[in-house]
């Protein structure tokens, strides 16, 4: 079964990263990318295109990860698309904030690439098992 | 002689006998009426005798119940007659021995007394003597006597009389009054305090540290009224609160309010005002203490404009660190893929020295991964959100740690005694005892190492030491290494911070830490915190 996935992230390196975990394995899914919270905003206005799930930074310029995952979960018509964060923080407070606005899971990017692919992966084949809500 | 000479002779004899039968007769008229009045003025004498006599006892009952000292003295000084309270005053009794008043003379006052004798004697009297005396037992009395000199019927003197009033006492009283005065002059008068005693809004008395307050004598204050030296607004909150005091509802209260100075400038005090009540508990005064609370409120403004900046830069410190901290990973992220790919991708056209340097650059980024790490835990140690604090038992915590902290074989870490259950913030504590451990193994150069950790129940704390017999620490570098990148070792997986985090731990604990170390030999770390 073949995903769209919204990766938000207004680091271009960290794009390429994800893109190349799903180009080295194969994986079937859809890229679409967002720089930040107002571009990923736009891209899901167009209901054409609607994902079935966000990968979402939270430090970002303009609208950072979290004020994003507030708009996205008053939207009636968004709210159940599961937004993964993936982050450089593993502050308590930012974990706790991010579950309680209604994050669906939380990645601290590690250091090594290698880990990050493993996580990626994990997460991937998670997701790719998962009844999602068609919107 | 004729018979007509005869005749004549004894009419004349007859005339004269007549005349002496009538003088006779005068002479017993008047000598009966001699004797009736002779008999009339014994009677009247008698009287008056008997009058004087009642008189005197009269005299002598009024001086001896007098409460004052009567004395009568001749001129010569002697003492011709003492009234109860005078011999009481004077201890002498003239009946039984003879006095004169100079040896009454207290020996300072010889000169005064000699004076106002002089008065007397000129001038008939002398009032408001006031002087010491002697009495009989060497007591020393202080009295005020009113004199006059006695004259005989030719208006010549022959003695003085005076009153003697005793008021030793009375000026006993009256200095210890006037001691007890002064000291409250003293006190109110010095105060730094500004004092003020009103009645009904009308100012009775201030001291000096008002009138300096307000730029004001004290004779312009007693012009003036409470309300005439206050801002209307705050007068009327005070009045009601006076209410309240003449009521008797309260006895005194405190209020900030301003005054208004001589020169129309005001200023902040704090002002205590107490009903001073008269026996039936009606208010008599009011007293007021006022001090200037001006440089107080500036001071605490100031303070709390400080606390208030010092909040916003510690939060944005926080903040900062937090945010650089994790700015500096993403292109560390960035560059370890980057490495990652270009071996991936290139791996056949690069060589042994190549891949070696690629190596390298991914192992710098590691420890520049872990010196921000390092720096982030550092900077949220005192962050009190996220302290939680909870029993920890520490033998299962470094049981933990055993297993976290890489321990080569020959390192042994032994625990000399029981460790204590402690409450503390799991986080911290296990980073505490993880940096300290892990030094410990980092740092030990021998075949075997032995790290041991020992406990001592102190009352107010916790006392562990950390012993290793390692490299050890020279002397100058015992303060140094627990500032922050201050690493004095030449090991490289030396961040630097790791003994400041220790450090800014145990001071969240209100600990201590310090150590003893022989070169060569090993160091042992002592640290406590507070139960």
């Amino acid at each position: 079964m073949s995903l769209t996935f919204l990766l938000i992230d207004d680091d271009e390196i960290e794009r390429l990263k994800f893109a190349r975990v799903l180009d080295k394995n194969d994986y079937p899914h859809k890229i679409i990318e967002a720089k930040n919270g107002e571009e990923a905003l736009d891209v899901l206005a167009q209901k054409d295109q609607q994902p079935d799930i966000i990968f979402l930074d939270l430090n970002m310029p303009k609208m950072n990860g979290l004020e994003f995952l507030k708009e996205l979960k008053s939207d009636t018509s968004l709210q159940y698309i599961p937004v993964i964060i993936l982050s450089t923080s593993n502050n308590h407070q930012d974990l706790k904030e991010a579950y309680e606005i209604g994050a669906a899971g939380y990645i601290v990017k590690p250091l090594k690439y290698e880990e990050y692919t493993h996580k990626i992966k994990c997460l991937i084949e998670y997701w790719s098992v998962n009844e999602l809500l068609k919107a | 002689m004729s018979s007509d000479d005869i005749e004549i002779l004894k009419r004349a004899i007859q005339r004269e006998k007549l005349a002496r039968k009538q003088a006779e007769k005068i002479l017993e008229d008047k000598s009966r009426e001699l004797y009736l009045i002779t008999q009339e003025l014994k009677k009247t004498n008698e009287k008056l005798e008997d009058q004087v006599g009642k008189k005197e006892s009269e005299l002598q009952g009024v001086f001896d119940n007098l409460l004052d000292a009567y004395v009568r003295m001749d001129i010569f000084g002697n003492v011709l007659e003492m009234n109860y309270a005078a011999r009481n005053l004077f201890g002498y009794d003239i009946t039984e021995e003879k006095l004169n008043v100079v040896k009454l003379i207290y020996k300072d006052d010889y000169k005064y007394a000699m004076a106002s004798f002089q008065e007397l004697v000129t001038k008939g009297s002398f009032s408001d003597y006031q002087a010491r005396v002697y009495t009989k037992e060497n007591g020393i009395r202080t009295v005020h006597i009113n004199a006059s000199l006695i004259f005989d019927k030719n208006k010549t003197p022959i003695g003085a009389q005076g009153i003697v009033t005793d008021i030793t006492e009375e000026l006993k009283q009256k200095q210890i009054f006037e001691e007890q005065k002064k000291q409250l002059s003293v006190i109110v008068e010095n105060s730094s305090l500004g004092i003020v005693l009103a009645q009904f809004g009308k100012i009775v008395q201030t001291n000096k540290a008002f009138q300096n307050l307000l730029g004001y004598t004290a004779e312009e204050l007693l012009k003036k009224e409470v309300k005439d030296i206050s801002i209307k607004d705050e007068y009327e909150a005070v009045a009601e609160n006076l209410e309240k005091m003449n009521t008797g509802i309260i006895d005194s209260f405190s209020v900030n309010k301003r005054y208004v100075k001589h020169n129309g400038s005001s200023f902040w005090a704090k002002t205590n005002i107490a009903a001073v009540r008269d026996h039936d508990g009606n208010i008599k005064y009011q007293v007021a203490f006022i001090e200037d609370i001006t440089e107080q409120l500036k001071v605490e403004k100031q303070r709390d404009q400080l606390v208030k900046n010092l909040e916003k830069t510690n939060q944005e410190l926080k903040d900062y660190a937090h945010i650089v901290s994790h700015d500096l990973k993403s292109p560390l992220r960035s560059i370890n893929a980057l490495v990652n790919w270009i071996k991936e991708d290139h791996i056949d056209t690069l060589d042994k020295t190549g891949v070696h340097h690629f190596t390298m650059i991914e192992n710098t980024l590691e420890k520049m991964e872990t010196l921000i790490n390092n720096i982030l835990s550092y900077s949220s140690v005192s962050n009190k959100d996220n302290l939680q604090t909870k029993e920890i038992d520490l033998n299962i915590l470094i049981g933990d740690l055993k297993k976290i902290i890489l321990i080569p074989d020959h390192i042994k870490i032994s625990i000399k005694k029981k460790l204590p259950v402690i409450n503390g913030d799991m986080t911290r504590i296990q980073q505490l005892f993880q940096n300290l451990i892990g030094n410990a193994v980092i740092y030990t150069d021998k075949e075997i190492g032995k790290i041991e950790i020992d406990y001592e129940d102190k009352k107010i704390h916790h006392l562990f030491s950390i012993k290793d017999n390692g490299i050890g620490i020279k002397q100058e570098h015992h303060e140094k290494i627990f500032k922050m990148f201050q690493s004095v070792g030449d090991n490289e997986n030396s961040s630097g911070i790791g003994l400041a985090i220790v450090k800014k731990i145990i001071d969240l604990y209100e600990g201590d830490i310090w150590l003893e170390s022989e070169l060569g030999k090993g160091t042992t770390f002592y640290f406590t915190l507070k139960k």
